[in-house]
């Protein structure tokens, strides 16, 4: 330190940290309001009676998490709330990863193709929810009339109206909403591997599979496992699509957790046990992206 | 205009990786497009028709729903009923209807302030936290963190406390207190995409500056702000886009037609008793055309802010 030249000390000691601290501040006031805020607010009014017009009425201890454990709703909810993440984190991942190793060669005509594949990635949830609704419609729907076409008579399939296509059909709106994030970021990452590792392979003979296998695959794991936590974190957020396409339907077959939290504060007003499913829900949230996060950092400390 | 990525002398180790790992904004340089291009050469013929194929068949799953919402936009209510692919006539009366009926504009106009105000605001409040971070070094990486896992949490959890909160300081319902709300939601954001940019010029320099008698003030202002310039508009897009899709939040945040965002406004037409099944349609499409047109334009921004802040 005794070797810096005395202007450049002179911003990193004293006077830089402290201008440094004022220039987080806002930042870290952004945090306090966003997310520090509601997180205390959510437990203590967890162990209160609550409603939007009437807060913290009464303190009832652990009353709202016993009662939130036991409503038969919520639990399942988190179950819902994994089954949708998990395969469509997953399908996005993987079909992402597919067109993006065969982008390549399209190389040439860039612009159109990632021009086109922006757009569901653009398009607000909400209309793709009405998008896909009207797609899925049993009469005048796309897939329905093609079905008429195929099959003239046959039952309309009920794709939002029945078990377990409702949650099914979910799962393909939010792929296709997603699978562009992934490919645009996946596609990135293989342009920036190091081409001698390619020609080395080629000189090796080895052939399409084994250069993929053992060379552009562990060379982008990295970059997957941070695509897929990524896309989790997204996926665990659903609440538009499953608004917008059954409300939570048929029965609660698609009522997801974020969707659950919603009922239990604006529909059944007991914001108490809404707040309660929020930490419950909170906790898988993080039971499932730690572990992922933690994997990430070490292979990223491996491939240093 | 180039965020040429380059490794700082004095670069963490960390940092280096991160920046082997992204892409400047634009496309590829050009020995590795002709690298790529030579791997093709190289390619069996049947793998290079096999990628075609994907290519093909993810084009048509990506455009298939859009322009199946065109064909809708444009159908009467008895095409709409049959099953023809295409209108029999062109139902310019669906459109009418969606700026007649339903305050489509309106609720447009609400959304683009609120996301134009959002933007303002994430990128006011992260730029000088970048540049701390990044370049004062002040808080280091486990502020970083703390702002960043502020994104991971389901906004369900927030919506209530701010809901509560917004009431008090009498911002409900209002198209700026939105804005300003989502502007502190989609900050986290902000931060992280733009943390690459601004780790990404050369540490000499800001020395320079130093040298040359530059407060720190005048060194993000005058020397850095320039250089992450394309970061910065990338970043812009993207909160801008994050908060004209939202629904969740202007769901809570407002009431009234005064400050109601288009999703909102959807999401409230289909729940009406009769649905319009065309006039859905062309209001869909009425608020999906901003954001495609700036994915048209703005396409090679767009795609550097999210590659290169994401991959780390």
């Amino acid at each position: 330190m005794a070797t810096v030249a005395p202007e450049t000390a002179a911003l990193r000691k004293p006077r830089g940290r402290r201008i440094g601290w004022a220039f987080l501040a806002p930042a870290f006031l952004a945090i306090a309001i966003v997310a520090i805020y509601p997180l205390i607010y959510t437990v203590v009014v967890s162990f209160s009676e609550s409603s939007l017009g009437r807060p913290f009425a009464e303190w009832v201890g652990f009353d709202n998490f016993v009662k939130v454990l036991s409503d038969g709703v919520t639990v399942p909810s988190l179950g819902r709330s994994l089954v949708f993440a998990i395969p469509s984190a997953l399908l996005a991942l993987v079909i992402g990863f597919v067109i993006a190793l065969s982008l390549d060669v399209a190389v040439r005509s860039g612009k159109v193709v990632r021009v086109i594949f922006l757009l569901p990635l653009m398009t607000p949830p909400v209309m793709a929810g009405v998008i896909w609704k009207l797609m899925f419609a049993p009469t005048g729907g796309l897939f329905n009339n093609v079905l008429q076409l195929v099959s003239p008579g046959a039952d309309p399939i009920l794709f939002l109206g029945s078990s377990p296509a409702a949650m099914i059909s979910i799962v393909v709106v939010d792929v296709w909403q997603w699978v562009p994030f992934c490919v645009l970021l996946l596609f990135a990452a293989l342009q920036t591997l190091p081409g001698e590792v390619f020609e080395a392979a080629q000189v090796d003979g080895a052939g399409v599979w084994r250069t993929f296998r053992h060379v552009t695959f562990p060379l982008v794991l990295p970059t997957l496992v941070t695509v897929l936590m990524l896309k989790l974190i997204v996926s665990f957020k659903v609440f538009d699509l499953v608004f917008i396409m059954t409300g939570g339907g048929p029965g609660l077959d698609t009522t997801v957790s974020s969707f659950n939290i919603y009922r239990t504060a604006l529909q059944q007003f007991d914001v108490g046990a809404a707040a309660a499913q929020t930490i419950v829900f909170l906790v898988l949230v993080t039971i499932v992206i730690v572990p992922l996060s933690s994997y990430r950092t070490r292979l990223q400390k491996a491939g240093e | 205009m180039s965020t040429t990525i380059e490794r700082g002398p004095a670069g963490s180790a960390d940092a280096a990786t991160t920046r082997a790992m992204t892409v400047p904004d634009g496309p590829p340089p050009r020995a590795r497009r002709a690298s790529s291009a030579s791997r093709i050469g190289r390619a069996p013929r049947g793998v290079v028709v096999l990628k075609w194929a994907v290519i093909a068949i993810a084009i048509g799953f990506t455009l298939l729903p859009i322009l199946y919402l065109v064909t809708m936009s444009f159908k009467s209510p008895d095409d709409i009923l049959s099953t023809r692919i295409l209108p029999s006539r062109i139902a310019w009366e669906n459109w009418a209807s969606a700026f007649e009926q339903a305050p489509v504009l309106v609720y447009l106009r609400n959304s683009l302030i609120a996301a134009a105000i959002a933007a303002v605001v994430a990128l006011a409040v992260a730029i000088p936290a970048n540049f701390a971070m990044a370049r004062l070094r002040t808080g280091g990486s486990r502020s970083m963190a703390l702002i960043v896992s502020a994104y991971v949490a389901p906004p369900i959890v927030a919506v209530i406390p701010l809901f509560m909160l917004v009431r008090t300081a009498g911002l409900m319902d209002n198209v700026i207190g939105l804005g300003l709300i989502e502007g502190l939601m989609v900050t986290p954001v902000a931060v992280w995409l733009l943390d690459g940019f601004f780790r990404g010029i050369p540490e000499e320099i800001d020395e320079a500056a130093q040298i040359d008698g530059c407060g720190p003030v005048r060194t993000l202002v005058r020397i850095v702000l320039p250089l992450v310039a394309p970061g910065v508009v990338a970043v812009a897009i993207i909160a801008f886009i994050l908060v004209y899709n939202d629904f969740l939040i202007p769901l809570m945040l407002t009431q009234s037609t005064a400050s109601q965002t288009l999703p909102v406004g959807i999401a409230l037409m289909q729940g009406g008793r009769e649905v319009m099944f065309g006039q859905m349609a062309a209001a869909s499409l009425t608020g999906m055309i901003p954001v495609y047109l700036l994915a048209l334009f703005l396409q090679r921004w767009l795609v550097g802010g999210l590659t290169q802040g994401s991959i780390k």
